[in-house]
């Protein structure tokens, strides 16, 4: 017996769904790491914003504009990865599966139920993290009133929520490395996650440490993600490129900050507060405004190491101490720069002392990180 | 204030453009009901957070007199009793108001740092006919000296008020806070050792340089 098919219907191949078109679709990829990146830009402005609207004006509610942006810029970042998780779990079933470009290594996520780039499953959970926080935040406040800590839990649970957001941009563009989009869009993520690590890094603010904890967590942070960025790119002048946009993005805050909480200010009619001297913008200010001398000596040593055939064991290291001692030494000669004074002796030293250890451990910990994300098949934690 | 008058207009403005056509049949009529409710949903949820757009009034449960030389300054609480941690507004109204007045307002008390102990006195950005501090928080629970170095008409005098009791901070012990909010970056490094076990990075890492 023999049964015909309509005409046209045997040799027509069977349609992807639009899920699985646009998860192979070559522009998905680049559009999503890049949106992910503009959550995690509009987090940092808005949060820049906030602190200088405290400093400057002072009234507060839970809708200002400066924290509509902060967490307009968690829900674009999570909407977005979790738009990626689904299309590549879509594109995994239907045989097609995503490669690492799409966001990082693919990794099983309860027990294979989704298959999510890991980038991106980073970054998700971050945004995830937010919102619960979010909730944590509110009850807070129910008990102590509105925002007068700034480094209260739940705030502190915020930024290491968007902190890991940040860290999954990182790990997004580190897989398209291969690409000029890829290389590019790593150069400007790192620098949003430099400029936000002093503020997770106020949590250790009640411990009595020699040094301010943001300051230890801008120099340790700084010169982690300077010379694992170096190494991912496997370029010296990678260090340079991210020092300067790290220069870039710091200017930006430097204008925008006051400039915002001064225009918001008069269009909601408040007046700004008394005695406001001409003080730096807060977190500009504590950005490294010198992080391309330390990005210079980690690209040089990079250099003369891979020349004199230096150990791979060691050369980390030495980079991360000698660009983080720079990065530290030029802490209080910044402070000092903006204030206006002049850097004690005491100060350097310890800095020194300071820069030289979290500087060491950062190299080592970087070349590592560097090595989990350039491997195509690392970092899974669940079995595939 | 003018923040609320803000959010008001657009929730009428949302309301009225969803009041505004009748919902056709079929499917198209279907997903205009949906957005119709789903504007009827934001506007609600626009209607109820509005109270929080607002720029709160300072509102004063408790007053202390000081005597500083000539003036008499009245400290205004916007708690009391207070709490450590706790978001607090004080006012500081001296007689006869602030006009032609200055002066510097010193705090001492267990675990305020050094560089916030003195200020200049400002007004309060919430209450701008005195001075004031808006959203301050007390770290520690404790004795705290609040002192006044005024200037103005009848020359410079200082006074201070002494051992107001801040308590215990509100809420579970600090530590159960903490530990909350240490799960996730806990969760993330325990990820992170998982994937440095499995890879061993260390190996590889003469492929950097």
């Amino acid at each position: 017996m023999t049964t015909a098919l309509p005409d046209g219907i045997a040799d027509r191949a069977p349609q992807p769904s639009p899920a699985v078109s646009a998860a192979q679709n070559r522009r998905t990829a680049p559009l999503a790491a890049h949106l992910v990146l503009a959550g995690t830009l509009t987090s940092l402005l808005g949060i820049s914003w906030d602190i200088q609207w405290h400093t400057d004006v002072g009234p507060d509610t839970f809708f200002t504009l400066s924290h509509l942006m902060l967490y307009s810029g968690s829900a674009v970042a999570g909407v977005t990865s979790l738009a990626m998780v689904l299309l590549a779990t879509a594109a995994q079933r239907a045989g097609h599966p995503v490669g690492d470009i799409a966001g990082g290594t693919p990794v099983r996520v309860f027990g294979g139920t989704f298959r999510a780039p890991l980038g991106h499953l980073i970054a998700g959970t971050g945004a995830a993290l937010f919102l619960l926080f979010g909730l944590l935040d509110l009850w807070w406040h129910s008990l102590y009133g509105f925002d007068a800590v700034l480094d209260s839990p739940p705030h502190i649970g915020l930024f290491v929520s968007i902190s890991i957001t940040m860290a999954g941009s990182i790990i997004v563009f580190a897989a398209a490395r291969d690409t000029g989009w890829g290389r590019v869009g790593l150069i400007l993520s790192i620098p949003v996650l430099i400029t936000f690590s002093p503020i997770t890094a106020n949590a250790f603010s009640a411990l009595p440490l020699p040094v301010e904890p943001d300051v230890i967590g801008t120099v340790f942070f700084a010169t982690l993600l300077l010379v694992m960025g170096t190494l991912i790119v496997g370029r010296s002048r990678t260090a340079l490129a991210i020092a300067a946009a790290l220069g870039a993005v710091q200017a930006f805050l430097w204008w925008f900050s006051p400039w915002a909480a001064r225009v918001y200010a008069d269009s909601v009619g408040l007046p700004l507060r008394d005695n406001l001297g001409d003080d730096a913008p807060e977190m500009p200010a504590e950005i490294p405004m010198f992080a391309l001398l330390g990005a210079g000596v980690i690209a040089a040593l990079l250099v003369l190491g891979r020349r004199r055939g230096w150990s791979a064991r060691i050369v980390p290291q030495l980079m991360g101490a000698a660009g983080g001692t720079v990065t530290a030494l030029s802490m209080p000669v910044q402070l000092a720069l903006l204030e206006g004074s002049g850097p004690s002796a005491a100060d350097l030293l310890t800095m020194a002392v300071v820069g030289l250890a979290a500087g060491a451990l950062a190299g080592y910990l970087a070349a590592r990180f560097a090595v989990l994300l350039r491997e195509p098949s690392t970092a899974p934690a669940t079995k595939d | 204030m003018n923040s609320a008058r803000t959010t008001h207009r657009f929730t009428a403005r949302t309301t009225r453009r969803s009041a505004a056509g009748a919902a056709p049949r079929g499917p198209r009529g279907r997903l205009h009901r949906l957005l119709l409710a789903a504007a009827a949903a934001l506007a609600l949820a626009l209607a109820a957070g509005a109270p929080a757009a607002a720029y709160a009034p300072v509102g004063i449960v408790h007053t202390e007199k000081v005597e500083a030389g000539p003036y008499t300054v009245t400290v205004g609480f916007s708690e009391w009793p207070l709490r450590a941690l706790q978001s607090l507004d004080f006012t500081f109204a001296p007689e006869g108001g602030i006009a032609h007045k200055s002066g510097t307002l010193t705090i001492d008390g267990p675990g305020l740092d050094d560089e916030d102990r003195t200020s200049s006195l400002a007004r309060h950005p919430r209450k701008l006919d005195v001075w004031g501090l808006d959203v301050q928080a007390l770290p520690e629970a404790g004795k705290w000296d609040f002192t006044f170095a005024l200037d103005g008409h009848a020359g410079p005098a200082r006074g201070t008020l002494r051992d107001v009791a801040v308590l215990d901070q509100p809420g579970p012990p600090l530590a159960v806070s903490w530990t909350l909010c240490a799960i996730p970056p806990v969760g993330m490094l325990a990820y992170l050792a998982a994937g440095w076990r499995r890879n061993n990075p260390a190996a590889k890492l003469s492929t950097l340089v």
